[in-house]
């Protein structure tokens, strides 16, 4: 609530101390409503009542049922005075008192009246307040005044009925897509703002009409458009045209680029954004298209206003993601920009410069960042520590650094999402950087010495127990996670108590010793933690003496839980406690739907803790999992790699089907993901029927078809082939959707008895050379090419033709290949003539590869490679540059 | 779409508060970040010098205005060069409204008249008037000068 003013120094002039509103009451206020029934009306005293009950709305007061319906009919009367400061106060406070439906008729006739009146502004606001309040049967009734009323010559007029028109478009699209002939009308109107509202409207109503729109986009850009709000609106539109048609027209000019390109010069600052937001985020934009935009930005960097320099850097930021080369220019500027007094500016120059900068800038810019984290906010610490780790995976040789970086930061003060955000990183730069593993690990130790968040100790000491073990003196780390069973909480000792378990179990030197402190535990307060010392005693075997943990034992500690978690939860609550034990065994395998992890993979940032190494692996966990689970995969031995889904069908069609490759030694699976999207329809007996004849090398050996796929519930189809074993076999493969359809009863959601046959063909399917191909970086990439050695060496060259750039060329290649570029160094710097790429791999048969690439371009854009392949098996060397022979 | 429009006194207090498109229980969330936004940044800020943040895929453009501090929340096509338009209107108008920049007392003086000019401005998170005479006038409910 508002609090009266503070007294203010006496010298200030003479305004009075108090506010107007001092000791303000609800109560009172709903007494002195009742002037509004007076037969006398003093509108002055009647404004007065309602500006008092706006502010008590402001404030967040609320009228109870009988308060809200007593004051909305008191005000009612108020449309006998004819006062017109006092009607325009009715009309606002009728829309914050927003009446019930029931109530609405008291006021509907006199709104009406103003709706028909020869004053234009009483019609304007009556259509605002009736459209608020009134309710789909009303609109009818209403409907022809307020198609007359947008093409009315009063702008206000127009435009209120426009906007009505978009706020009534959510509850009432038939009525308002009746209107679209007066909305096209008021589109040329010659007032802005109508303009401006019109397209905001018209493109609302045909959002879902493409040929629309594209028509709507190719009339306007050729005409003239008034108000700059509106010509953003139009730069957004012209960008969805662009983006939809953009597959067709791949090879010629772009359609409308002109026409963005001319708005980079019009004379509103927000359209010259709008329109270089527009090109910068063109799909596949050429550095040509870029260059205009960039530099427009540039220009705004160092510009007065706050949020221009915002736009600016926030939209070079995005672009940085994508085309850092094409950013650098503009870093001198984004530097300057670091010490901005708005934090927000600062921050996104530096998580920008983090991602333009080149390896021999990093230590610069982390002196500057270490100045500029004490005073920002954690929301903003985060985004710069997600930007530090992804420049470290860049620049892993920097590791050393970056890692000094974020240990420094995890000693300072911060809230559990920060301390959360800095974890994780080092998780990830532990798991791939090997070097910083040790230095990591300790890092870690450290900080759960004094940690106050009892999550991020126990995630730290679980991930302690899988990693401590596998370094070069996991004595070391002991006496952190020993310490932790003195000082800590119950939850936090029970972690420590499973962390030395796995030390134990591993390293079979330090297992008498594990055994004393095990032993120790057995005499905790608290029963979770003796239970777990317990266990671990009893399970680690060799009563503390110096021998080899079981096989058993360890799959025990480290093997994952191989049950689908939702399964064994509910066996657990079914179980009623009997004399027979629970058993394990008969929780079901099988998973339901879809695994998340598949639908979430794209684009999922890798999230450290708690979450199996990295993204790409916890999909192959979940596939792994699910495969497991079918019988007939049992005998294909492990699972080598699982493609990214692949569409077979368009979007939004009737059944929604993807497929993900699984490659095993020996065989190809094929899942086939289908969701049906027609609520009327069952599928029953779904199968893919595959035909292999352009895949001579495959044969096809099970089919596991789906009983039945119900609307929107995703089911999965396998189609396993036999392959001559560890060749990279390719193939083609058309694929067609066959089942039994039956009509469902979408009120009762019975099925109908009978069914019939149907088939639906779904598109071709590929199994390409870079499907044999994990994508696996290395850290030091220099160092992995020295100790692979020249023995399996081999070296060619080839012409790739004529190419649209360099880019594009070294792109080609590297999906070619499926390989991970490492340094950096698939992104080639503007107007480069040559360039290097370093890709890393590992090929079928557990075969690391290691590829340099020079590539050159010439004159008329012929691009020429040098390729230099090392791996462990000159086949294998081989085998990659006839990938690229006959690519 | 224009999420929000809050206006707060210099120590925090909300004098207008207006959402559209926030679910109720959002609001409360909305108003602790925009107050502790200001209080973190505004002080010093010149008078009408705007600041800028993001929040998620929302922007925020906020300044001070004499006594009051005046914040604009948008997403979408209200981004935040946008929703600097926005806020140029108001503070313009709340100026000519109060004759001079606004003491908090002033303010609240004034304040049936801004409720009328906001309501002007911004209608159901959309924005509706840009040009302070002619919110002028339309408060009068006097058609526009030009028309």
């Amino acid at each position: 609530m508002a609090q009266p003013l503070v007294k203010k120094d006496d010298d200030r002039d003479d305004e009075a101390e108090y506010s107007p509103f001092l000791g303000i009451e609800k109560g009172a206020v709903l007494q002195e409503a009742r002037v509004f029934n007076d037969p006398q009306l003093d509108p002055r005293r009647c404004s007065q009542v309602i500006t008092k009950l706006l502010y008590l709305l402001n404030q967040g007061e609320t009228f109870t049922k009988v308060e809200a319906t007593e004051v909305f009919f008191a005000v009612t009367k108020l449309f006998q005075s004819r006062d017109i400061g006092l009607r325009r106060m009715v009309y606002l406070m009728i829309k914050e008192l927003s009446p019930s439906a029931d109530e609405v008729i008291i006021v509907t006739s006199s709104l009406m009246k103003d709706m028909n009146s020869k004053t234009d502004m009483y019609r304007a606001n009556a259509i605002r307040v009736l459209c608020r309040i009134t309710d789909g049967t009303l609109l009818t009734q209403i409907e022809r005044y307020l198609k007359q009323a947008i093409v009315d010559k009063n702008p206000v007029v127009a435009s209120a009925a426009l906007v009505s028109g978009i706020h009534l478009l959510q509850t009432n699209p038939e009525i308002v897509k009746r209107w679209s002939n007066e909305v096209q009308e008021a589109v040329q109107s010659r007032a802005a703002l109508v303009q401006f509202h019109a397209l905001g409207l018209l493109h609302q109503i045909r959002q879902n009409d493409r040929l629309a729109v594209s028509k709507l986009v190719t009339s306007l850009t050729r005409g003239t458009v008034r108000s700059p709000l509106a010509q953003c609106l139009l730069i957004r539109y012209t960008s969805q045209v662009i983006r939809e048609s953009a597959t067709s027209t791949q090879t010629g000019d772009r359609p409308f680029y002109d026409f963005l390109e001319g708005c980079l010069r019009h004379k509103a600052e927000m359209v010259i954004f709008e329109a270089a937001r527009a090109i910068t985020e063109l799909n596949g934009v050429t550095s040509r298209e870029l260059t205009p935009a960039i530099t427009v930005l540039q220009l705004f960097l160092s510009s007065s206003k706050p949020v221009l320099r915002f736009a600016a850097v926030r939209t070079l930021n995005k672009v940085a993601m994508t085309h850092p080369m094409a950013v650098t220019n503009c870093n001198i500027d984004m530097e300057s920009l670091i010490s901005d007094q708005n934090r927000s500016i600062a921050t996104l120059a530096i998580t920008t410069l983090l991602k333009t900068g080149n390896e021999s800038s990093v230590e610069r810019l982390m002196k500057q960042i270490t100045n500029f984290m004490s005073d920002i906010a954690d929301e903003f610490k985060i985004v710069v520590v997600e930007a530090i780790r992804s420049l470290c995976l860049k620049f892993p040789l920097k590791y050393r650094s970056l890692m000094n970086f974020l240990s420094n930061i995890l000693r300072e003060e911060g809230g559990f999402e920060y301390k959360k955000a800095i974890v994780d990183s080092i998780v990830i730069l532990i798991r791939d950087i090997p070097d910083a593993k040790e230095s990591g690990l300790l890092h870690l130790c450290e900080f759960i010495e004094d940690c106050e968040f009892t999550y991020l100790s126990t995630q730290i000491l679980h991930f302690l127990g899988i990693e401590g073990p596998k370094t070069s003196d996991p004595s070391k780390y002991i006496r952190y996670i020993y310490n932790r069973v003195h000082l800590e909480n119950a939850t936090v000792r029970a972690s420590a108590v499973s962390t030395l378990a796995k030390f134990g179990a591993m390293v079979d030197s330090l297992k008498p010793r594990i055994f004393v402190l095990l032993r120790r535990c057995l005499f905790d307060s608290d029963d979770e933690v003796r239970d777990r010392a317990t266990l671990y005693l009893n399970t680690l075997g060799g009563d503390g003496s110096v021998v080899e943990t079981d096989k058993d034992v360890k799959d025990f500690l480290f093997g994952s839980l191989d049950l689908p978690l939702v399964n064994f939860e509910t066996s657990l609550k079914n179980y009623e406690p009997s004399e027979e034990p629970f058993d394990i065994n008969s929780v079901p395998k099988e998973i339901k739907s879809q695994p998340l992890a598949e639908k979430k993979a794209p684009g999922k940032k890798p999230t450290g803790l708690g979450a199996p190494p990295t993204a790409p692996a916890s999909t192959v966990d979940a596939y792994e999992k699910l495969l497991s689970a079918i019988p007939e995969f049992a005998d294909f031995g492990k699972l080598f790699k699982s493609s990214a889904p692949v569409e077979l069908t368009e979007a939004e069609t009737e059944y929604s089907v993807n497929v993900v490759k699984h490659i095993f030694d020996g065989h190809v699976v094929f899942q086939y993901n289908c969701t049906n999207t027609i609520p009327e329809q069952l599928l029953e007996q779904v199968t893919v029927v595959v035909d292999a004849s352009e895949a001579e090398e495959f044969s096809q050996v099970v089919t596991k078809p789906l009983r039945a796929l119900p609307y929107d519930t995703p089911g999965q189809i396998f189609v396993a082939f036999e392959k001559p074993e560890g060749v990279p076999a390719v193939g083609k493969f058309s694929n067609m959707l066959r089942f039994t359809v039956k009509e469902v009863d979408t009120t009762t959601g019975e099925a109908e008895e009978d069914g019939v046959e149907d088939e639906y063909q779904l598109e071709d399917l590929e199994v390409v050379a870079a499907d044999y191909m994990l994508r696996v970086g290395v850290s030091n990439f220099r160092n992995a090419w020295e100790n692979m050695g020249a023995d399996c060496e081999r070296v060619d060259e080839y012409g790739l033709g004529p190419r649209e750039s360099l880019t594009e060329a070294v792109n080609a290649v590297i999906n070619l290949l499926g390989m991970q570029p490492c340094e950096g160094t698939e992104v080639v710097p503007s107007n480069s003539r040559s360039h290097t790429s370093l890709l890393s791999g590992v090929y079928i048969g557990n075969v690391r590869v290691l590829v340099r690439i020079a590539f050159g371009i010439d004159g008329p854009k012929e691009v020429a490679m040098k390729l230099a392949v090392r791996s462990e098996d000159e086949a294998v060397s081989d085998a990659i540059h006839e990938i690229v022979a006959s690519g | 779409m224009l999420l929000a429009l809050l206006i707060s006194n210099s120590v925090g207090n909300i004098l207008v508060e207006r959402y559209h498109g926030v679910p109720a229980e959002e609001r409360l969330h909305w108003r602790s970040f925009l107050v502790k936004l200001g209080a973190d940044n505004l002080k010093g800020a010149k008078n009408e010098e705007l600041l800028v943040a993001s929040h998620k895929s929302v922007y925020i453009v906020y300044t001070v205005l004499g006594d009051v501090s005046v914040y604009v929340v948008g997403k979408d096509e209200y981004d935040e060069l946008a929703l600097a338009e926005v806020i140029f209107v108001i503070t313009s108008t709340i100026k000519d409204v109060c004759g001079k920049l606004p003491s908090e007392r002033l303010f609240l003086d004034k304040y049936g008249k801004i409720c009328q000019c906001l309501d002007e401005i911004v209608w159901t998170g959309i924005l509706e008037n840009t040009d302070k005479d002619r919110i002028k006038r339309l408060i009068r409910l006097k058609p526009p000068a030009e028309f």
